[in-house]
């Protein structure tokens, strides 16, 4: 991964004014960002899958289950999986959608797509899966087009969070849902000082170890401290017009699952 | 609540793996495609929707869209629920609720009751012919040997009753019986107030 120059930020998310953005603990030019997530997963694409088995113990399989669970997927439906990187939601998406359902594994990283399209293919999730490079921000899709919208472990990457919620609203038909699974705030005092021991001194030290890339895994820390709280993305998801916004912690919050329907 | 769906992916794993090995699944699947069925447990206190569509069938504690059919019931009644005719009985006895086609629930029972998976095949393919061959012979021969052992027990068990039964009285004698019984009881009453009498 390349390093980014590090500038010392505050806890604003964004500073607007200055047009700069948080980068983990880096504030970037915003027009930057995007280049140096896409860096950091360019990166680690290969161990991608590897790498969630080995940090979150095999529990992202769980947290990710659940999300599907909590969709309330059936036969026929379109499902936009955004961010769907290795496309493990969308493996599972396209088989209870069916043949006459249809699924998008959408991700701005072209590397990202290509791991996911191959893995995908080779377990034989084919016929009912289209792959799209876009952006979050910006989605190339028809105005309400998709009955589910997925975006897992991915949103704390996006530049603009708002914008890309907004995307998202734009492009899901009425009486859809978006599902939101994301690295959160812990809730346990004592989780949450296990949880920063752990993100801060091990993981970089096993992204060194199995990817090459300690960098990467800082990052990742870094970018879930800077990630919004579990209300703060509730009260944005309603800014951005969902309904029924709720949201249900996992392992403690070191997870949130957030569900909004669009009206 | 996490933990819980471990089971749950094992269990619908396993099922999908059983649905593959027989080529006539694929038919029956078609026939439920697109079908949804929920089972509330009051024993478990939780509600389980299965999906079925042409790819198989998948279980969730907490999809919450609706249903063919929902089923409240106890898991200990389930097994009933395969016979069609106990279901209005069921129903009468406050054992059993259902909304929707009462007709899924053993379309899906029947979708592995009817499983014709050819065990012999599917070991050879996992593990050669040759072990195969051994693996199955010696389950043939212990099937065989279990089957004999319980015709066996079975046998003894009717020879015994009806060895028994022999030497058992018969009603009428059992009632003969009884009344001499009562009237001997009735004899000694009589007896031990003369006696009373007597020593008065």
């Amino acid at each position: 991964m390349k390093s980014a120059t590090r500038t010392p930020i505050g806890n604003s998310m964004t500073d607007k004014q200055q047009d700069t953005i948080d980068f983990g603990y880096q504030q970037v030019a915003k027009a930057d960002k995007q280049k140096l997530v896409a860096n950091v997963f360019q990166s680690v694409a290969q161990k991608y899958d590897l790498m969630n088995d080995l940090m979150s113990f095999g529990i992202h399989r769980l947290w990710k289950r659940y999300t599907i669970d909590c969709s309330g997927v059936r036969a026929g439906m379109r499902v936009l999986d955004i961010a769907g990187g290795t496309g493990d939601l969308t493996e599972q998406f396209a088989r209870r959608v069916g043949a006459s359902g249809e699924v998008v594994l959408a991700d701005i990283n072209d590397a990202m797509l290509a791991v996911g399209r191959d893995k995908l293919r080779n377990r034989g999730i084919v016929g009912n899966v289209r792959y799209v490079q876009a952006n979050a921000e910006e989605l190339p899709f028809a105005d309400d087009s998709f009955d589910i919208i997925t975006i897992a472990f991915g949103l704390r990457n996006v530049t603009d969070k708002q914008k890309a919620l907004e995307s998202m609203f734009r492009v899901l038909k009425p009486g859809g849902r978006l599902l939101v699974l994301e690295f959160s705030k812990p809730q346990p005092p004592l989780l949450s000082q296990a949880y920063d021991f752990y993100s801060f001194n091990v993981l970089p030290k096993m992204g060194q170890l199995v990817a090459g890339d300690a960098d990467s895994y800082q990052y990742l820390a870094e970018s879930i401290r800077m990630h919004p709280d579990q209300e703060t993305l509730k009260s944005m998801m309603e800014q951005a017009g969902y309904a029924e916004v709720s949201y249900h912690n996992l392992t403690g919050g070191i997870v949130a699952m957030h569900r909004g329907y669009k009206f | 609540m996490l933990w819980a769906m471990l089971p749950t992916s094992l269990l619908e794993t396993l099922l999908q793996q059983l649905l593959l090995l027989d080529p006539e699944s694929q038919a029956r699947l078609r026939k439920l495609d697109g079908k949804r069925l929920r089972l509330t447990l009051d024993d478990v206190g939780k509600a389980i929707t299965i999906s079925v569509n042409q790819q198989g069938l998948w279980l969730s504690w907490f999809d919450q869209e609706p249903v063919d059919c929902a089923i409240r019931s106890r898991l200990a009644v389930l097994p009933e629920l395969r016979e069609a005719a106990n279901i209005t009985r069921l129903i009468k006895a406050d054992m059993l609720d259902i909304e929707g086609d009462p007709m899924l629930a053993q379309a899906l029972s029947k979708l592995f009751a009817e499983l014709d998976i050819d065990w012999p095949e599917q070991l050879a393919m996992r593990l050669g012919d040759v072990p195969a061959q051994l693996l199955v012979q010696t389950w043939q021969r212990s099937r065989q040997w279990l089957q004999q052992q319980r015709s066996d027990q079975r046998q003894w068990l009717r020879d015994a009753l009806i060895e028994e039964q022999q030497l058992l009285p018969s009603t009428a004698e059992f009632s003969l019986f009884r009344s001499d019984v009562q009237a001997l009881r009735a004899r000694i009453d009589r007896l031990e107030r003369q006696l009373s009498g007597w020593k008065g």
